[in-house]
């Protein structure tokens, strides 16, 4: 695919050790510690406020750890690794007074990465209309949108915060479909961070419990099955 | 399945306590038995499968190589995956999967203190 520096070969995509946050002498984040191997659909699952959002702001460079180490392909996260990580935040917002096709313009001009050839043929798997206003979408039409930027770039990992928040079941459905899509393209990395499992239980092939700001276990989804659990049981027995 | 469509969530029934592509490989195998898939026949991609099912692709290539192990599907490199033609691979699936239901049965008459031939009977009484 991309560039590839043969030293970084074989090291996790995503891995994280000790990491530490603390905001407003509130403790965040202990003691957290996990990897995700290059090439996997991870789900980070765990209740609201379980400090979700806190960790993905460590791994998209926008937050520092206050101690431990968060490293992405074998190198440390920050703002200077942006170009590696497409980033799909929560309830992000995009400018109203663009039409779907104007914002994609701009979107394109934005990002280095950017490929037109994915992004035309995401339009059409997505049912995106280009002359739409993005002020006038629903809920489900903009996260669309959204996915479909976030898709549309090169990076190597793409991190997505609760996709699915107020999205309709068929957009869902669009949702998971274009994620696997993109999955069986090549090697990219996927960590998609949710409360709402169900469209998502058969794409994870492992999956990060977190809780109360730490990691309450890491799970390969094969090896649960084998065992013969399901990722909802599992995290039923976590947080219920 | 339609020829040249890709399966649908609707093909299969799942449980997400075991693992999916043992289950989707055993739903696939009755399908060639029972010839609702036929010889030759074209299957989606790995690709197509893993989007239409909306499962991981890692999924949808261990099940194509169950099935291949089984010698039950061929892949042809640049042209794609078939159900294979040769019948005898078919009748060794078939046998496999009668022996497999005859074991059971002979499992369960087991536990009842009776043989398979007893069990077949006693259920048939008036």
């Amino acid at each position: 695919m991309e560039m590839k520096d043969r030293s970084l070969e074989g090291k996790p995509a995503i891995r994280c050790e000790g990491v530490e946050v603390v905001i407003r002498k509130k403790q965040v984040l202990r003691n957290v510690s996990f990897e995700v191997e290059a090439g996997r659909l991870a789900g980070l699952l765990g209740p609201n406020g379980a400090g979700k959002s806190t960790l993905l702001r460590l791994l998209t460079g926008l937050l520092p750890p206050d101690g431990g180490t968060v490293e992405l392909f074998g190198r440390p996260a920050g703002p200077e690794r942006l170009a590696e990580v497409s980033f799909l935040p929560d309830r992000g917002q995009l400018p109203v007074y663009l039409s779907a096709g104007e914002w994609l313009g701009f979107a394109a001009k934005l990002y280095p990465d950017w490929n037109r050839g994915r992004e035309r043929e995401l339009i059409e798997k997505l049912e995106i209309d280009r002359a739409k206003r993005i002020g006038s979408m629903s809920r489900g039409e903009e996260a669309r949108l959204q996915l479909l930027t976030c898709l549309s770039r090169e990076a190597p990992l793409l991190i997505l915060d609760e996709p699915f928040t107020g999205v309709d079941l068929v957009s869902r459905e669009r949702i998971a479909s274009a994620v696997v899509g993109e999955m069986a393209d090549g090697d990219r990395t996927f960590l998609i961070a949710t409360h709402d499992i169900r469209e998502m239980e058969q794409l994870f092939d492992c999956i990060v419990l977190i809780g109360d700001g730490a990691v309450k276990g890491a799970y390969d989804v094969d090896e649960l099955r084998q065992a013969g659990r399901s990722v909802e049981s599992c995290y039923r027995e976590v947080f219920a | 399945m339609p020829p040249g469509r890709n399966w649908t969530t609707e093909d299969f029934r799942l449980d997400p306590s075991r693992p999916l592509y043992e289950q989707f490989t055993e739903q696939i195998r009755a399908m060639i038995a029972k010839g609702e898939l036929a010889p030759g026949e074209r299957l989606p991609s790995v690709r197509e499968m893993a989007s239409g099912l909306r499962v991981n692709p890692t999924t949808a290539m261990k099940t194509y190589q169950e099935l291949e192990r089984m010698n039950l599907i061929v892949t042809y490199r640049g042209q794609g995956t078939f159900v294979t033609r040769e019948e005898e691979a078919i009748r060794r699936s078939r046998r496999q999967l009668a022996q497999e239901a005859v074991r059971q049965l002979t499992e369960t008459a087991r536990s009842l203190g009776l043989t398979p031939e007893q069990l077949w009977e006693l259920a048939r009484e008036e």
